[in-house]
């Protein structure tokens, strides 16, 4: 045990891996319960209309139908993420907002007669002038969705730090680009499902979601609910990325429909609906203008975003914050100007994504960032070398960096891709990009006013010490979390890996966990179960301190032994000046259990007050900030403009990784969605709002045959803030992608495409006009 | 997406087929692998009552060599069979690589030769490949058969020339004075997506100059169409690079394709000049490959 961890840092087997690779394994929509029925809601096929009348006379007299509800069955409370923008309805009352709002609900004893159903219920609309883009949305005279919305205005940022006008009369070189950023969405393999029945006072709900409290949270504020009468489980779900952190028209409908039937009900969307539904990445237009000095050193940066939020805030206030707080972590500068503008537009509304808000900022600061270093003829990475944060800078939107290494990442990357003797010395047709990226480790603050801490713990152990479940409500979407919690959990207990499971995402079995979402499961439940690991292990060595019997004849030590001179690994509890006196983790655990009863470790994590005073100042906090620089290799076809990736390098700083092989699984994964979200993504409408592309063939997401060899790389760093020095991957790696991929693509062209995605006949189009430019 | 309720015959004969066709009329389907019409009939696009499947005529599902004729292709082979043919890759691998191109394994598992000329979808990737190589196509109906040249059998989007009661069961490639062939479909993504534009082209090359070439643009007019300016503008000409841009640069204006959501009218244009130059230059030297 000459190492420093027995399980963190090691690439041990995940937890799911079995059910998952032999199809054990169960999803919410593959649960059946006795006497259960199937729900579809009833969806809207106007962008912007009055409804005038709801007739489910017909559908009613279907066989099979048991319960059909519409706004006047349900409460007409409003919810959403901050009380401020509670915009949306249960189902809709008067007017419809998007093509594809929820208008009500139906359930019956099969599928089939639920489709049936929809066919026969009738709704009459107004029809009403509608609204599709901000600037639509901003007109003079244009039509207003909401009245607290003044000209669909939904949420203005204005954060001002230093004096950037003072700073650009200073500057030597000062240059303005505009970038515009597409809808998208996340993509995930499960689409939403949620099943919901009554147990007396209680309701049970198993869902695919991220956070089976906030779930738990705003149903019971939705429905007048006490959070203890309702029970939040959520079988494996198969991925998130934010696409299911908001409470869905499935959750409450199926709750409701199971009161009003006394059945269970399960409701589920199909393809399509996750596209309207599912809340992906909005849609911005992003200005920047930076100040530097002739050396490349950044002064200032002025950054003006419009947002297309579509019909409803949710979590998009926070996405609205994150695209413009996390820049000044990246890089180092005192003046900086934020100003956003959210509207309400008639399509689907917009939430989280992977990178929440940051992508496409990311996307438009990269690729402005090589234009000022092209200017000064300064190479891309150098700039974002003399530009990098370090560990122990604040920022001046008030966010501290225990630990930055996004230097070193540069540095590594562009000696791993053998940058030097690439960049400008390729043929033509090829080119190289570089992209830097990071993320918070966990929000600083919760999603609603609380002083809850963020994680809690518990760690049980058998009476007879033959085996330890952890419990926690941290949710694993796939991403691991179950397991780096085990190898946490097991370290700080000291106690063998396989012999800890892991009872997750229930909230009746086990314990209080925000969720997946702002990449904080490894740092924040990471922290909880470690300290709770250690709580066991503290009691075990107590315990153990009376147990063992240090012969007289020891040499080294004789009478009785203090616990601080024990410690525990693997489950043998040894002397550490003499390890060959030992006595088995279990014998002791169960002498623990004769003695005082059951044996269980405590850990709780709260991440304390973090972050500045301005408005708006919570958002973008966190315990920890990873970096990650990317480096791509790409070929252009110059007649086509297509686009092919040839190599990626990935480095990451994101602390001690717990499990090195699920972080180059997260890096890969979030490389593909980087890559989709570059070059072929994008969320289509027709003039009414209709969606066009709501499936695989015309949305298209990256085949495998898209992909590049990945070459991921951890640097050898250390997060005081975190447990065992863990911070964040998930989502960080995805925000480098952007730029990255579309700055090579300009070092291949010589042509700048300013919109996302980039497609071939974009780049074609920016080839020829170039060309065109050129031939004057 | 629901699948509404249909009845579905399964025929053991092309005979009965027809029969089955002819006697439901407009409220029957046919049906080989399902890629297009299940889809159709989920998005509500098709409402048949009745499915009529091929899947049990097993003399559909051949590819073999007539001598005398060519090689004869039912319309129940699946693309998948297409790909891994000994037969095709021997004599024409540009059929095999052009079928491997289509879609996704799942797709080409279940898809047919038949479904994917019957459907007439203007993106089609076998239509241009077979018509390039002077594909004809034998049709079945109650009355018996008839055959005719494959480019005959498009009239536009959706639309052929088969009658309620007919079926197409081969498709038959010529023994060719062809000496090279190639399809190039542009897609969006290396795989499951639909062409932008396809080009195939088919050439006969004799001391170093076309005798005479076919060249056949998918994805950017109703149906797949002939461009037959440039293959004339190619007759009897030495080959050299400007020749085939300069077919490529006529062939742009062979075709009338739209502005839809994969892309405008004009990049399609103007990759029908790219492709059908590259094209030519695989076709003349890679000969069928």
């Amino acid at each position: 045990m000459s190492e420093k961890h027995s399980y963190v840092g090691k690439n041990l087997q995940r937890t799911d891996v079995l059910d998952k690779v032999t199809g054990r394994g169960k999803f919410t929509a593959d649960l059946k319960f006795s006497n259960m029925l199937y729900g579809k809601l009833i969806y809207s096929t106007h962008a912007h209309a009055r409804i005038l009348n709801i007739d489910t006379s017909e559908a009613e007299k279907l066989p099979g139908i048991k319960a059909i509800i519409t706004a006047k069955d349900v409460p007409s409370i409003r919810y959403g993420l901050s009380p401020a923008r509670y915009d949306e309805n249960i189902f809709c009352i008067d007017t419809v907002k998007f093509y594809g709002d929820k208008i009500g609900a139906v359930c019956a004893i099969d599928e089939d007669t639920v489709y049936e159903a929809l066919k026969l219920i009738k709704v009459e609309y107004e029809a009403l002038p509608a609204v599709f883009t901000p600037a639509e949305a901003a007109a003079e005279g244009a039509p207003q969705i909401f009245e607290e919305y003044p000209r669909n205005l939904n949420t203005e940022i204005h954060q001002h730090f230093g004096d950037c006008d003072k700073a650009q009369e200073e500057a030597y070189y000062v240059r303005t680009d505009r970038f515009q950023g597409q809808r998208t969405i996340h993509g995930v393999i499960e689409p939403h499902c949620t099943i919901a029945y009554w147990e007396g006072k209680r309701v049970i709900v198993h869902a695919a979601h991220q956070s089976v409290h906030y779930l738990q949270h705003h149903l019971a504020r939705i429905l007048g609910m006490k959070e203890g009468d309702i029970r939040v489980i959520t079988p494996y779900v198969g991925g998130g990325f934010g696409g299911k952190l908001d409470v869905s028209g499935l959750d409450i409908s199926a709750i409701i429909l199971s009161k009003i039937t006394g059945q269970p009900v399960k409701m589920a969307y199909d393809l399509e609906e996750v596209w309207l539904n599912g809340r992906g990445r909005h849609g911005m237009d992003m200005e920047y203008t930076t100040g530097v000095t002739k050396e490349g050193k950044i002064l200032f940066v002025k950054n003006e975003i419009v947002i297309d939020g579509g019909a409803y805030t949710g979590l998009g206030i926070a996405s609205a914050y994150y695209a413009g707080a996390l820049l000044t972590v990246l890089y180092n500068f005192d003046n900086y100007k934020f100003d956003a503008y959210r509207y309400v537009t008639n399509l689907p509304p917009c939430g989280a994504q992977r990178g929440h808000g940051q992508p496409h900022p990311r996307y438009a600061f990269e690729s402005h960032l090589d234009h000022i270093a092209e200017d000064l003829g300064i190479d891309p990475i150098e700039i974002r070398i003399i530009n990098a944060r370090k560990s122990g800078d604040v920022t001046p939107n008030g966010y501290e960096l225990k630990s930055y290494f996004l230097k070193e990442a540069n540095e590594l990357a562009r000696d791993a891709s053998g940058w030097k003797d690439k960049k400008g010395k390729m043929a033509k047709g090829r080119g190289i990009g570089v992209g830097n990226g990071g993320f918070v480790s966990g929000a600083g603050f919760c999603q609603y006013r609380t002083d809850l801490p963020h994680s809690i713990a518990m760690i049980k152990v058998y009476d007879d010490g033959s085996h330890a479940i952890v419990y926690t409500n941290a949710v694993d979407i796939g991403q691991g979390s179950d397991t780096v919690l085990r190898q946490m959990a097991a370290e700080g207990m000291g106690y063998p890996y396989d012999d800890i499971s892991i009872v997750s995402h229930d909230t009746d079995l086990a314990t209080l966990d925000f969720g997946a979402y702002a990449s904080r499961q490894t740092l924040m439940a990471g922290w909880a179960v470690k300290r709770a690991g250690e709580d066991v292990k503290r009691k075990i060595l107590e315990m153990a301190a009376e147990m063992i019997k240090v012969k007289e004849d020891g040499g080294y030590r004789s009478g009785k032994l203090m616990p601080e001179e024990l410690d525990c690994r693997e489950g043998i509890v040894f002397m550490k000046q003499e390890p060959a006196v030992k006595i088995t983790f279990a014998e002791v655990a169960r002498a623990y259990f004769v003695k005082n009863g059951l044996l269980i470790g405590r850990g709780y994590y709260h991440p304390g007050k973090l972050g500045g005073q301005h408005k708006g100042a919570a958002v973008g906090t966190s315990p920890a900030y990873s970096s990650a620089t990317q480096v791509s290799e790409v070929t252009v076809d110059e007649e086509t403009g297509m686009v092919k990736v040839l190599n990626t390098w990935d480095v990451h700083d994101s602390g001690v990784a717990i499990n090195p092989n699920l972080l180059h699984g997260q890096v890969h994964g979030a490389f593909a969605m980087g890559i989709g979200e570059t070059l072929w993504e994008k969320v289509m409408f027709d003039e009414k709002g209709k969606l066009l592309n709501g499936n695989y063939a015309e949305y298209r997401l990256p085949t495998a045959l898209d992909m590049p060899p990945v070459h991921s790389m951890i640097l050898d760093t250390f997060e005081p803030n975190g447990p065992y020095g863990a911070k964040e991957v998930g989502e960080g790696a995805t925000t480098p992608t952007l730029g990255c991929v579309a700055n090579a693509v300009y070092d291949a062209t010589g042509a700048r495409v300013s919109s996302l995605p980039l497609t071939p006949e974009k780049v074609w189009r920016a080839m020829k006009e170039k060309r065109e430019r050129e031939e004057k | 997406m629901y699948l509404p309720n249909f009845e579905y015959f399964q025929p053991d004969s092309i005979e009965e087929t027809c029969q089955l066709l002819s006697q439901f009329g407009s409220k029957a389907k046919l049906f080989a692998g399902g890629t297009d019409v299940i889809i159709k009939m989920k998005k509500e696009l098709l409402s048949p009552e009745i499915l009529v499947s091929i899947e049990k005529i097993d003399q559909l599902k051949k590819i073999e060599y007539v001598p005398g004729k060519g090689v004869v292709i039912g319309s129940g082979v699946t693309h998948n069979d297409l790909v891994y043919s000994e037969l095709l890759h021997e004599k024409y691998l540009s059929i095999s690589e052009a079928a491997r191109q289509m879609a996704n394994n799942q797709v080409r598992n279940l898809g047919t030769v038949g479904g994917n000329i019957g459907s007439a979808v203007p993106s089609a990737d076998l239509p241009p490949i077979l018509i390039a190589l002077g594909a004809t196509v034998k049709i079945t109906g109650v009355k018996g058969d008839r055959t005719m040249d494959l480019e005959d059998v498009f009239i536009g989007p959706g639309k052929t020339v088969l009658a309620q009661d007919e079926i197409i069961t081969e498709v038959v490639i010529p023994d060719q004075k062809m000496t090279g062939s190639n399809y190039i479909k542009f897609g969006l993504r290396a795989s499951g997506a639909l062409a932008v534009v396809g080009v195939a082209a088919a050439v006969q090359v004799e001391n170093n100059a076309i005798k005479e070439a076919r060249i056949v643009l998918g994805a950017v007019s109703p149906t797949p169409v002939r461009a037959k300016k440039a293959e004339e503008f190619l007759k009897d000409k030495k080959i050299s690079d400007e020749l085939l841009a300069g077919a490529g640069v006529i062939a742009s204006g062979e075709c009338v394709p739209i502005t839809d959501i994969r892309a405008s009218a004009e990049y399609r244009k103007d990759m029908v000049r790219v492709f059908t130059r590259r094209a030519l230059r695989k076709a003349i030297d890679e000969g069928h490959a």
